[in-house]
């Protein structure tokens, strides 16, 4: 609509500062205001008796009994809006497919050192960085409020996969630079043993954004949670192994290395394993999987098969003929990483206005839930520290990134 | 604290969104009428509206003039208006018969329990307050929009001006001074009533009773009263008296953190690929290795 014409001038404090909530004046008492809520029990709804509002007698087993009766019937009419659809842009998607080409290229760089390639192995220790230090930028300028990004690392918090995964993509950028710089200042021991460490937060760096897909209310991500992270680290092995696998060629690693073929092999070994647990995952969705067929997904998807498709098939050329046909396949690949993240990323906007497929997945979930798993245990969602520190330190630590985030807003 | 609202006295006034819009300073979201299908001409909850009242109608327009509505909407302020609903598409007498269904809830940001963007939010800017209400900080929120589909209810969302999301407060700041939050104060039906939460689920439950005994066998409680294994998130801070099934109302059956139902098995799936996509990664290698040593055939790879 005429959201860009919209005048969003505060009528008090300047925008984007601080919560207006402090009193301006502490402990000044306020007209009207009464004890413990005073002011909110005038109404003749509260005293019962003489209007007949709520007379009955009260019957817990009456109302329990009205809400499963209602909430359990069979759905008749269907009137969204249920969700709102996620707000990100093609740069989250591009983030995960260059962050999982980061953990791809770790992997790789450990695996070379473990067979004995160290040259392969610092190179690849370059492509990750090299291919990771441009994802916190597209996640930067994603945010609503870039200015504020610091605040990403102002808590540390296990429950949020976001927030895990902004320290992680941390640890493994500080990681990754700290081994390239090893291996610029020849100390090759160091930086194997930072490869390795590196390789470790890949494992988690690859596979989280999955987790922090399914851990949401659409439909078509949170019905595949156990396939989303298997599934990106698969895109993330291929991507990884394939941008290195080029970069190798370039620098001149010589045809007929094992490298070289080993990179080939995991390519399409993990390109297929996408594929399969992607199909699986389809299978399992049912109507929730009309999402990633229909519009712009189903597009992409569709595009990223038919690479992966052509990049099997040059593969299979390229035993006959030359090295180039395995070149291009490794390029195809990268294409299809790219095409299948943007397809599940996009899937989630049109699932989450798919009103009929969330209604429906609501429903799926109830049932008795008694038999819960001790894992599966609900707990009031509030603040809590999994770091031993002294309540001081966190919350100066807090105070100081959101401060930070403020002046650099200010700033700016 | 918390909020009751009993949608069998709502006589859809909007007064509480306007209420709600003047004391949080939320700006306009530009007038959205022509919609062709409901007269409610706010459409949904987002960052600057805090609380809708959902007008939900028995009047469908038909697919005819649905379709021209939509037409006009996608060509923007450019398209021409189809008249909207009852005079000649709808079987007036029909349509007098099914008056009864028009029914209205003012929606608003439930404070539950087991909150999925308080579980959700990366920088901590959602919390839990000393009301057991749930808050967004705004001078600490970073607008990385993971709240918004992590909400079940489709209650909080990114302002696309502002850069932040946005959500009801519960009028933290009239809770400070000792005042009830606007909504409540300004709704004229006492439709929404304000104040400790078991003290509502009481009056609510009678509710419940009252109506049943009157034979409206419909009514039921929103988010309150259910089962412990049956609550919705663990328990709405803000629930709701209901005479349809939740669906028509755009609500989910059931409903619960989507953080909290996933991230343990998500989390456990997704390390165990990349553990698994590592030692993968390095066998590959290995076999490679081994092979090149044999047969060194062909110069193809």
């Amino acid at each position: 609509m005429s959201k860009e014409h919209r005048d969003i001038t505060p009528a008090l404090g300047t925008r984007g500062g601080p919560a207006s909530w402090t009193p301006a004046e502490p402990g000044a008492s306020v007209g009207l205001a009464r004890e413990d809520f005073g002011d909110a029990r005038w109404s003749y709804l509260y005293k019962t008796g003489d209007t007949g509002y709520a007379d009955a007698q009260l019957d817990a087993d009456l109302v329990s009994e009205a809400n499963r009766r209602m909430r359990d019937a069979p759905i008749s009419d269907v009137r969204g809006p249920f969700i709102h659809a996620p707000v990100w842009s093609g740069m989250v998607a591009t983030y995960f497919w260059l962050g999982g080409m980061a953990s791809g290229s770790a992997f790789v760089s450990l695996a070379c050192d473990a067979a004995g390639d160290h040259r392969s192995a610092a190179i690849a220790r370059k492509v990750a960085l090299g291919v990771v230090s441009p994802a916190p930028v597209l996640l930067i300028a994603d945010l609503g409020r870039p200015e504020r990004f610091l605040n990403m690392t102002r808590v540390f918090k296990p429950r949020s996969p976001m927030n895990t995964g902004a320290w992680c993509l941390v640890a493994f950028s500080g990681s990754g630079a700290l081994a390239v710089g090893c291996d610029l200042i020849g100390q090759p021991r160091v930086a194997r043993g930072l490869g390795a460490l590196t390789a470790l937060f890949g494992s988690y760096l690859g596979s989280y954004t999955g987790v922090l897909l399914a851990c949401t209310a659409v439909p078509v991500w949170s019905g595949s949670r156990t396939i989303l992270g298997p599934a990106f680290v698969a895109t993330a092995t291929a991507t990884g192994a394939a941008a290195t696998r080029l970069v190798l060629v370039a620098s001149g690693l010589p045809h007929g290395h094992p490298t070289r073929r080993a990179l080939g092999t995991i390519e399409t070994a993990s390109m297929l394993t996408e594929l399969s647990i992607s199909a699986l995952g389809e299978r399992r969705l049912g109507d929730a999987a009309r999402a990633l067929r229909s519009g712009r997904p189903g597009l992409y998807f569709r595009g990223a098969k038919s690479l992966v498709a052509l990049g099997l098939s040059l593969r299979l050329l390229g035993r006959r003929t030359g090295a180039r046909e395995h070149e291009l396949a490794s390029v195809a690949y990268l294409a299809a990483g790219l095409l299948f993240r943007l397809a599940w990323v996009s899937a989630g906007e049109a699932s989450a206005r798919d009103d009929a497929v969330v209604a429906a997945m609501a429903r799926d979930r109830g049932g008795p839930q008694d038999q819960r798993r001790p894992w599966q245990a609900r707990a009031v969602s509030t603040r809590r520290s999994p770091l031993p520190l002294p309540g001081v330190v966190r919350r100066a630590y807090g105070e100081a990134i959101r401060r930070t985030s403020l002046a650099i807003e200010r700033r700016l | 604290m918390g909020f009751f609202t009993d949608t069998s006295v709502c006589i859809g006034c909007k007064a509480c969104e306007v209420a709600c819009k003047q004391w949080n300073d939320l700006p306009a979201d530009g007038s959205q009428t022509g919609k062709g299908v409901s007269y409610d001409h706010t459409g949904d909850l987002s960052a600057s509206t805090w609380r809708h009242v959902r007008f939900v109608e028995l009047f469908e327009p038909s697919p005819q003039l649905r379709e021209e509505a939509e037409r006009a909407l996608t060509n923007g302020a450019g398209g021409h208006l189809p008249a909207i609903p009852a005079a000649g598409a709808v079987d007036v007498s029909e349509g007098t018969h099914k008056l009864g269904d028009w029914v209205f809830m003012s929606d608003v940001c439930r404070h539950c329990t087991n909150a999925g963007c308080l579980d959700a939010c990366p920088t901590g800017a959602l919390i839990r307050t000393e009301h057991q209400t749930v808050v967004l900080q705004a001078d600490v929120c970073n607008g990385c929009g993971y709240c918004v589909p992590a909400c079940p209810f489709g209650v909080v969302d990114r302002d696309p001006i502002d850069g932040r999301a946005g959500k009801c407060t519960l009028c933290y700041d009239r809770l400070e001074d000792g005042l009830e939050p606007a909504c409540a104060k300004s709704c004229p039906t006492d439709s929404i009533q304000f104040g400790p939460h078991d003290e509502l689920v009481e009056i609510a439950s009678r509710r419940v009773a009252e109506l049943h005994s009157r034979g409206i066998e419909g009514a039921y409680l929103y988010g309150a009263g259910d089962e412990p294994e049956e609550q919705l998130a663990g328990g709405l801070g803000a629930f709701f008296l209901l005479t349809e099934p939740p669906e028509r109302y755009g609500l989910p059956a059931h409903a619960d953190s989507p953080v909290q139902e996933n991230v343990v098995p998500a989390t456990l799936a997704a390390v165990a690929a990349g553990l698994l996509a590592g030692a993968g990664t390095v066998l590959a290698f290995a076999a490679a290795a081994r092979r090149g040593r044999g047969t060194r055939r062909g110069p193809s790879w």
